[in-house]
């Protein structure tokens, strides 16, 4: 049989692109027959292909006693195959490299130069721990060799082994100093690469070297070494204060005579990251005169990123965030070349740059670098395309219809007009975007990752020392509004919390901002958009709550309300129903305290009308939902509405019906009612609460939170799930029960399945009554309303896990306990804080929840 | 430190893969993937060589078909490893003599031993062509 040797292989390959799986296959099985046979040219032609097949992506472990044969061989050609196929495929726990061991160690004491390499290469890619416990002497006797590139590699080898196998850094250090004055320079590159590694987990260890480094540092010309050397000084500057003195001098003079860019980068970087800048000492400039330190990088920074090569501008973009988190007033001045930068199309600079401009702003330079920003979000393409399946926010409508910026923000339109591609008709109040894109391909603001961090970065910006930033509060939330329309990526949460955020906190913006509230409610494309767990929907919610709490503000409109009931309701979850229920009912009661301002009968008909279609719609909500009264009649109800939100309903429904009632006679005078409900939702102004403020209310004395308020409750489990008999009639004893049993014997409970055989607290019989049929009680089930409810919220408590380790019938009782009766306020709970706890500061605050 | 090396053409088929680093074969697999689809994309004239990939960064450079990837650490200078790239392709060429990429694929082993002979450990061992070519000279002189 002919075997093939590698050339062929890789023509028959070629030869074959067609049916390459097959032939690859077929090469695949000869090759198995190959490596058995006992010739070593054989087998070791047979794992040169392997090794070629491998990097193509097929598995050859299979062949890895095979490979350690080859590396037996005693000619030196295949031995390197057989290492070659060790480095390339076999990882930590391949079992084949213990017998390894014994090989490895017979070539490293090897007479030929070459074998001794070949062992040291290939030892470095595939050291395990117990061989590199193993072999760590016999590479360290190897540092000694004639040769300069076996004393290399077996540095740079026992590197690799001193991480697998720690304790050998002792041995490793002298050695380390040894090499440093080696005659060879080669070697002591490798001895520097290699302390430069150590280093930057442990520098206390090489401070010692420092002089013989500085030494080397003034001495060598060998930029490779030098980058090596000075990047060494980085991990020990932090630790040794004086030697950021003494480096001063020779980093400054690299700096200023050296002609390569790498080293050139590496001094800088150096400089800021090792804090030897804040060194005061001046330093002659290439012309002679003496400047700070500081400014010298600076100034050679910018050399960096001018540059047209996009390399030295990501480097130099790199470095000077570093400077900026040391020394913000040296690039201040930088804004203007940073800005350009942000359209560069490579997108690693853009976000250096976003992050550099983002980290300089201030109150003069926010403006400008926020319209920049949303120019780039707003011109990109990606918002007029069909939607990557990742945005959810953005529909399948097309955005060049009506866009609702806000009126205040002329600005914003004025720089959109500048910019090319896009044209902006400006109308007070509604600006309809027609974007003519030019056939561009993607634009800077394309990519999501992009989109996010600018979104992020123009909230941050805002946002900081508690908006220290922010001259004109009604220009952010115009922004934040905006940012809802053209984010095209999912950043609906952080918005909504910004937006509520300044509406809560900045009492004088209340008023714009529930206006562009209610501007985006009535946009009805916008909440056609919004499905549930979208970021539109989000947004909707907190607008939808703003608009409630803040309605007084307003002149009170009865659209309003129908605004707050949206066609898209349905595709809600149950907390945003919730709030836009709420919203609605508070929208309600403030327009009836209005119009009860100007009463006459139209004032009455018109009570009348609203009263009577918002009940219309709220039955069609409930009845439609709830199952009950279902007109299709047979069908499957469709998912019930969660709790809060049919509770909510009917408060709703009861409020309109009394108003009803209160209305149903014409009357000179607004009937009281209508006046006075509104108070519920004005008693108290909500402010923000700080996180601790809970634990500061002081317990009253005589509060006792662990004696059972209720007698005994009848198990209620036990009404639906009654337990099956026992398997076995052994009781365990009540006393004996372990954390661990009872936990799981709990979760067993919901089980109907289970056969629990344990006994428990709850349990209203002991078992030992159980073992005869005839006993098994007959439980009559109570299905009136309340009781299943009860029953539905008790089910429901029980599923969550119990934290305190309460036992089951604590947890019942607390369940119990006279929950506030359902009024339609739900701010009570907080009412004790402003009272006991003292005022807390603002800027550490959270917004209260929305209810 | 370097925590793989890919040399891969531009349909994707890696040509050298040298992995300093563990990873698994799953792994392996799914990096190279994505080391050709980042770099494949990007446009030589108005993209610098560098490029950020999990949490380390890829140095490549391309040269005709091919595209020499270098995996460093952060904090590493990508600019001297862009140089690292030149000197090896330049120590490929001088061997091979106006090497193409036909070259590397029928001496992928040779590619292997002058990849060795330049970088052991994911550090740069050996900066000075004259003495890898010399060292290659006397290892071929074996065979």
């Amino acid at each position: 049989m002919f075997e093939k040797s590698l050339t062929d292989l890789i023509q028959g390959l070629r030869a074959n692109k067609r049916n390459e799986a097959e032939y690859i296959q077929k090469s695949l099985e000869e090759i198995q027959s190959e490596v058995q046979q006992s010739d070593m040219h054989c087998k070791s032609t047979a794992i040169d292909k392997l090794n070629y097949l491998h990097m193509l992506g097929y598995d050859t472990n299979w062949a890895n006693f095979n490979a350690v044969e080859v590396m037996a061989s005693p000619r030196f050609g295949e031995k390197r195959k057989g290492y070659l196929a060790a480095a390339q495929s076999f990882h930590q726990e391949t079992d084949v490299l213990m017998l390894a061991t014994n090989l490895i160690r017979k070539d490293l004491a090897s007479s030929n130069a070459m074998e001794v390499s070949v062992a040291l290469d290939g030892l470095a890619q595939v050291a395990t721990p117990e061989l590199a416990t193993d072999l760590f002497d016999d590479v360290a006797a190897v540092l000694g060799h004639s040769r300069p590139f076996i004393r290399k590699r077996a540095l740079v080898c026992l590197y690799r082994l001193v991480l697998k196998h720690p304790e050998g850094l002792h041995a490793l250090a002298p050695q380390l100093r040894e090499r440093l004055d080696d005659p060879d320079p080669s070697v002591v590159s490798s001895a520097v690469s290699v302390i430069c590694e150590l280093a930057r987990t442990n520098p206390h260890n090489y401070l010692p070297l420092a002089p013989r480094l500085y030494q080397l540092m003034n001495s060598s010309t060998n930029n490779w070494m030098l980058i090596k050397i000075v990047k060494l000084f980085a991990s020990l500057t932090p630790i040794e204060p004086r030697l950021a003195k003494k480096l001063h001098g020779p980093l400054s003079q690299l700096i200023c005579s050296t002609s390569a860019m790498s080293l050139l980068y590496e001094c800088i970087h150096t400089a800021v990251v090792g804090d030897i800048i804040g060194v005061p000492l001046p330093v002659t400039d290439n012309v002679g005169r003496e400047i700070d330190f500081a400014e010298l990088c600076a100034r050679k920074l910018v050399f960096f990123y001018e540059s047209a090569d996009h390399n030295l501008r990501y480097v130099g973009l790199v470095t000077l965030g570093e400077l900026q988190a040391r020394r913000p007033e040296l690039v201040v001045n930088q804004y203007e070349t940073v800005l350009k930068c942000l359209d560069d199309p490579d997108l690693s600079i853009r976000m250096r740059a976003l992050s550099v401009i983002s980290g300089m702003a201030t109150r003069r330079t926010l403006d400008r670098t926020v319209k920049r920003l949303m120019s780039q979000l707003i011109l990109s393409n990606t918002i007029r395309l069909q939607p990557v399946a990742s945005l959810p926010s953005v529909g399948s409508i097309e955005y060049g219809g009506k866009y609702n910026g806000s009126a205040a923000d002329s600005d914003l339109m004025a720089m959109a007009t500048d910019a090319t591609g896009a044209s902006l008709v400006s109308a007070r109040g509604s600006i309809v975007q027609s974007r003519q894109l030019t056939g561009a391909g993607p634009g800077p603001a394309d990519s999501p990752e992009y989109r996010l961090l600018v979104v992020e970065a123009i909230v941050d910006m805002c946002t900081r020392q508690s908006y220290g930033n922010l001259s004109n509060f009604e220009w952010y939330v115009a922004v934040l509004v905006d940012l809802v329309y053209t984010a095209g990526v999912d950043v609906g949460q952080l918005l909504s919390e910004k937006i509520l955020d300044v509406t809560v906190r900045v009492r004088q913006v209340r008023e714009f901002s529930v206006r562009l509230m209610r501007q985006m409610l009535s946009d009805r494309q916008l909440v056609g958009r919004a499905t549930s767990g979208s970021s539109t929907a989000k947004v909707l919610c907190t607008a939808a709550y703003i608009l409630g709490e803040y309605c007084s503000l307003l002149s009170a409109n009865s659209e309003d309300i129908a605004l707050l009931l949206p066609e898209c309701f349905e595709k809600l979850d149950g907390e945003q129903q919730a709030t836009f229920i709420q919203a609605a009912i508070k929208v309600y009661t403030n327009w009836l305290r209005d119009v009860a301002g100007y009463w006459s009968t139209e004032v009455w008909e018109l009570v009348r009308a609203v009263t009577s279609s918002i009940i219309s719609q709220l039955s069609d909500l409930l009845s439609a939902r709830t199952g009950e009264g279902n007109a299709l009649g047979g069908i499957v109800a469709v998912a019930e509405l969660p709790l809060q939100v049919t509770s909510r309903l009917r408060h709703f429904v009861e409020i309109t019906k009394a108003v009803s009632v209160a209305t149903s006679n014409p009357s000179d005078n607004a009937p009281q009612l209508c006046l006075e409900l509104h108070e519920l939702f004005t008693a108290y102004e909500l402010n923000p609460v700080s996180a601790a403020a809970q634990g500061k209310v002081p317990i009253p004395d005589g509060l006792d939170l662990d004696s059972p308020i209720g007698g005994p409750i009848p198990d209620t489990e036990h009404i639906m799930f009654p337990p099956p008999p026992p398997v076995s009639p052994e009781s365990r004893p009540r006393g004996s029960q372990s954390g661990g049993g009872r936990k799981q014997r709990r979760s067993h409970k919901n089980e109907p399945f289970y056969l629990d055989g344990g006994n428990d607290a709850g349990h209203a019989r002991s078992l030992a009554e159980l073992p005869d049929v005839d006993d098994i009680p007959v439980v009559q089930l109570d299905l009136g309303g309340h009781g299943s409810e009860d029953a539905a919220k008790t089910r429901k408590k029980k599923k969550k896990s119990t934290k305190h380790g309460a036992t089951k019938r604590e947890r019942r009782n607390r369940v119990r306990t006279p929950s506030p009766p359902p009024a339609p306020v739900d701010i009570a709970g907080d009412e004790d804080m402003p009272d006991v706890s003292a005022p807390q500061p603002q800027p550490h605050s959270t917004p209260p929840a929305q209810h | 430190m370097i925590r793989f090396i890919l040399v891969q053409n531009r349909q994707g088929k890696t040509r050298l893969e040298k992995w300093y680093s563990q990873y698994s074969e799953q792994e392996r697999h799914k990096l190279k993937a994505e080391v050709h689809r980042t770099v494949a994309s990007r446009d030589q004239k108005h993209q610098s060589n560098f490029v950020e990939f999990h949490n380390h960064r890829i140095v490549y450079r391309r040269y005709a078909g091919l595209f020499f990837c270098f995996c460093i650490d952060t904090n590493d200078n990508e600019l001297a490893y862009l140089e690292g790239i030149h000197l090896f392709v330049e120590v490929l060429d001088s061997y091979h003599g106006n090497v193409c990429e036909l070259d590397l694929v029928f001496n992928f082993y040779l590619v292997y031993a002058v990849l060795d002979e330049m970088i052991l450990a994911g550090e740069i061992q050996e900066t000075s062509r004259s003495v890898i070519l010399s060292r290659l000279d006397q290892l071929s002189s074996l065979e």
